[in-house]
């Protein structure tokens, strides 16, 4: 990803320039919107969440130092935001239904060999879902940033506020969790 | 290669975030460990069936965008400015103003400060809650008031419990960064223990 590619456009929202932010917003809504949709579990909140995201930006980026990146910088608003909302709303210890209207499959999943390979595989993503959804707030922010939106450990660490290798072990237990949900899914889709 | 730095090994492989010369290690822990093998393929299976949020259609941005903008007219006023480096010099100025203050703020307190009896202290105390406690006593009323305020305080000190009022330590953040593997396993087995007897029929 090109370091600072937002910089001339940052540069004059940063003096007031309304046009370029919006087409900051234009270039960014819809990974943030992905983003506080993993997070919140339902498309009003994410809705909300990704409208105050690029709120506070507005209001704060006077104070963006240039030279930094832009998105590292939104994405971290995305997530504190995300992290106070989900603590007001005491929602960690719930789990938000899922719904497969707002899915799509994105990795390369292998050849269907029949109807009920391709539908163990879609209770398996389902229950992914679900699992990743239940998983410990800190851990799910992790697991958003490098597997939902693909940043490196380094870019997720930056945007989260801590090291590489903390990130590291967020995902090895974030896997650890979620493969002891879906275990039994697992099997029905074994190749 | 124990097989726990295996395990987290996969996981930073699957993230693109192993190193040649780890990978290699790894490699050659997972020829002869049919266990590791196993989970990585588990892994990867589970990696492929992820699904990412869609994208909603075209008019949803639309009227997203329009609602941003509405809210952006009315945020104009708490907008902070930009920050020149006149800016930035003006705050250093400030700053030092204020090392410079609390510097002479402490060698006047290490000088001059007043001493106390460390008795006076207690008696203080004591001339307090000596007429506060002899009230409640007579008022029931007034009791029952400092009494539910004592509570109070030591609730909002207490950790979140549910319903049974068991502690909810999944609650705490810190209850997970700081789980051992030793603990995230046995917190796994309890896990598989439970959708075990829920898996698909």
């Amino acid at each position: 990803m090109d370091e600072h590619p937002d910089a001339p456009l940052v540069e004059e929202a940063r003096h007031g320039s309304r046009e370029a932010f919006t087409a900051l917003v234009r270039r960014h809504e819809r990974r943030i919107y992905s983003l506080a949709l993993r997070m919140a579990g339902n498309a009003a909140d994410a809705d909300d969440l990704a409208q105050e995201v690029f709120l506070t930006a507005w209001r704060a980026i006077g104070s963006f130092r240039s030279g930094s990146s832009f998105y590292t910088w939104l994405y971290r608003i995305a997530v504190n935001a995300s992290l106070t909302f989900l603590k007001k709303r005491g929602r960690e210890k719930g789990r938000a239904p899922f719904d497969e209207n707002l899915a799509v499959s994105v990795a390369g999943r292998g050849p269907a060999s029949g109807p009920e390979r391709d539908s163990a595989a879609r209770e398996l993503s389902a229950r992914i879902d679900e699992a990743v959804a239940a998983l410990p707030a800190h851990f799910r922010a992790s697991f958003a940033l490098v597997v939902d939106q693909g940043l490196s450990h380094a870019e997720a660490a930056r945007v989260l506020g801590c090291s590489e290798n903390t990130v590291s072990w967020r995902m090895h237990k974030a896997r650890k969790l979620l493969r002891a949900r879906v275990k039994p899914y697992l099997e029905e889709v074994r190749p | 290669m124990r097989c726990g730095t295996a395990r987290r090994r996969i996981s930073d492989d699957l993230d693109g975030a192993l190193a040649a010369r780890r990978r290699a290690r790894l490699d050659a822990h997972l020829r002869t460990c049919p266990a590791c093998r196993t989970y990585r393929e588990a892994l990867g299976r589970m990696q492929a069936g992820v699904l990412k949020p869609a994208a909603p259609p075209a008019e949803f941005w639309a009227g997203f965008e329009r609602r941003l903008q509405a809210k952006l007219d009315g945020a104009g006023e708490g907008r902070r400015p930009a920050i020149g480096s006149l800016v930035i010099l003006r705050r250093w100025a400030w700053a030092a103003g204020a090392a410079v203050l609390l510097a002479g703020g402490v060698l006047w307190y290490a000088l001059f400060r007043p001493v106390m009896p460390v008795t006076g202290t207690w008696a203080a105390y004591d001339d307090v809650l000596d007429p506060i406690v002899r009230a409640a006593e007579a008022n029931p009323e007034l009791a029952a008031r400092i009494d539910g305020e004592i509570r109070a305080s030591i609730e909002e000190m207490v950790p979140a419990r549910d319903e049974e009022g068991a502690l909810l330590p999944a609650a705490d953040p810190l209850f997970w960064e700081g789980l051992s593997d030793d603990e995230l396993e046995a917190v796994v087995r309890g896990l598989e223990n439970e959708t075990g007897r829920g898996g698909p029929k």
